[in-house]
């Protein structure tokens, strides 16, 4: 059996037996032919299954993404209110903030004023904001600000990641 | 209360085994539980990770060549945690041919009766599927395997599944199987799938904390700390207290 989506990076999925039989394949070359059999078949029960999948996948990031803000790889003047209201939001909810910084690769004094506003917001409320996995481009320019240290992307924070 | 047995084990290699190992143990013993935690690699790494680094010391091989009761063999690692080093002689162990299926099941006779004041007896296993291993799985009544998010993890999934199911048939017993996903890196999309994969075959058995890819799990071993001394305010260390938190109580995806 196969991971159904044709855009999955998981070519075949090999703990399929598990819910097929119960046996584990005697031989590894049956699992891959097989997995390529079903996936070059457009069967209706692979689209019973792609929901499937597709309503766990949204069930995880659910999970996962709580608390957890993906950032654009482009911050600027003219995205800083939506992401303004997103943050507010975002730090209502939560004790924890997670800024995933890892995709941005311009961002402007704008967004990164809101950043140190929404450092400053956090800590009066005793809550904590992290940024994950900053881009180059993110601290250079934090640095540029003289920002680096307060938003915890500095060298030697940067290590802690 | 009965002393909780638990493998932590994934015959591949750096699926973060020992990581898990050194820090969820110590964040269980910081939480006044009684933790013992045996290092069954030949590789001595858990030892290290704690900062015993003699490589004389014998340990764990002495207690299965039937030498050293296992109770003469702890060290005091941290408040509350216990450790029963590897010890040189550990893959003379992994080489035995001789003794039939008794050569399996010298750890759990070792164990037996013994250690009945601790909490949990954590077993480090080695990333291979011989006689070691087979000893951790005669011994654990739980078993704990740490996860990568990479296709290769989940192939090697599948053949320990079927080593689990094996043993599961021949001792006439069924493990508690947890999952940890370990070195997880949010931005990855195959992160996610292989989580979702994960999900589809291990309902309710992998646990609610995710352990994220973090430069400072590297480092920390190198200076004989666990993450919750080398860094007790990062991310990581939030990391497995929650996952202590987890495995405690059983919160699961």
């Amino acid at each position: 059996m196969t991971t159904k989506n044709k855009d999955s990076l998981i070519g075949f999925d090999p703990l399929a037996w598990i819910n097929d039989d119960d046996k584990p394949p005697d031989q590894e070359e049956t699992l891959v032919e097989q997995a390529v059999d079903n996936a070059s078949v457009d069967k209706p029960e692979n689209e019973v299954l792609i929901a499937e999948v597709s309503n766990q996948i949204s069930e995880v990031s659910e999970f996962i993404d709580n608390s957890k803000i993906l950032l654009e790889n482009t911050l600027n003047i003219s995205t800083v209110a939506e992401l303004h209201s997103q943050l507010v939001q975002a730090l209502q909810g939560n004790e924890c903030l997670e800024i995933d910084a890892a995709n941005v690769n311009s961002i402007d004094t704008a967004s990164l004023q809101l950043f140190v506003v929404l450092k400053q917001e956090a800590l009066k409320l005793n809550k904590d904001i992290i940024f994950d996995f900053p881009s180059d481009k993110f601290i250079e320019a934090a640095k540029l600000l003289g920002i680096d240290n307060m938003l915890g992307v500095d060298q030697a924070a940067a290590g802690f990641f | 209360m009965s002393v909780r047995v638990v493998a932590i084990i994934n015959q591949k290699g750096g699926v973060g085994k020992t990581t898990t190992s050194t820090n969820l143990t110590h964040a269980l013993a910081k939480k006044g539980y009684k933790v013992t935690v045996i290092d069954l690699d030949p590789q001595g790494h858990l030892a290290v990770s704690f900062g015993v680094t003699s490589p004389q010391i014998n340990g764990v091989d002495a207690v299965m060549l039937d030498e050293k009761n296992i109770e003469q063999q702890v060290i005091a690692a941290r408040d509350n945690l216990q450790l029963i080093v590897a010890g040189p002689r550990l893959q003379e162990i992994e080489q035995l041919t001789d003794g039939g299926a008794q050569r399996g099941d010298l750890l759990r006779k070792a164990l037996h009766e013994n250690l009945q004041d601790q909490d949990f007896v954590f077993v480090d296993c080695p990333p291979s599927s011989g006689v070691l291993v087979a000893n951790a799985l005669f011994a654990a009544d739980e078993v704990l395997i740490p996860m990568t998010s990479d296709f290769l993890a989940l192939q090697g999934l599948s053949h320990l599944v079927a080593t689990l199911k094996r043993f599961e048939s021949a001792l006439k017993k069924k493990y508690k199987i947890s999952l940890v996903m370990s070195r997880y890196v949010t931005t990855r999309r195959i992160s996610k799938e292989v989580l979702n994969t994960m999900l589809k075959h291990f309902p309710n058995q992998v646990l609610a904390t995710v352990i994220r890819e973090a430069s400072v799990l590297a480092e920390c071993p190198s200076f004989g700390k666990t993450i919750l001394e080398y860094r007790p305010g990062s991310r990581s260390a939030r990391d497995f207290r929650d996952l202590a938190n987890a495995f405690l109580e059983g919160k699961v995806m």
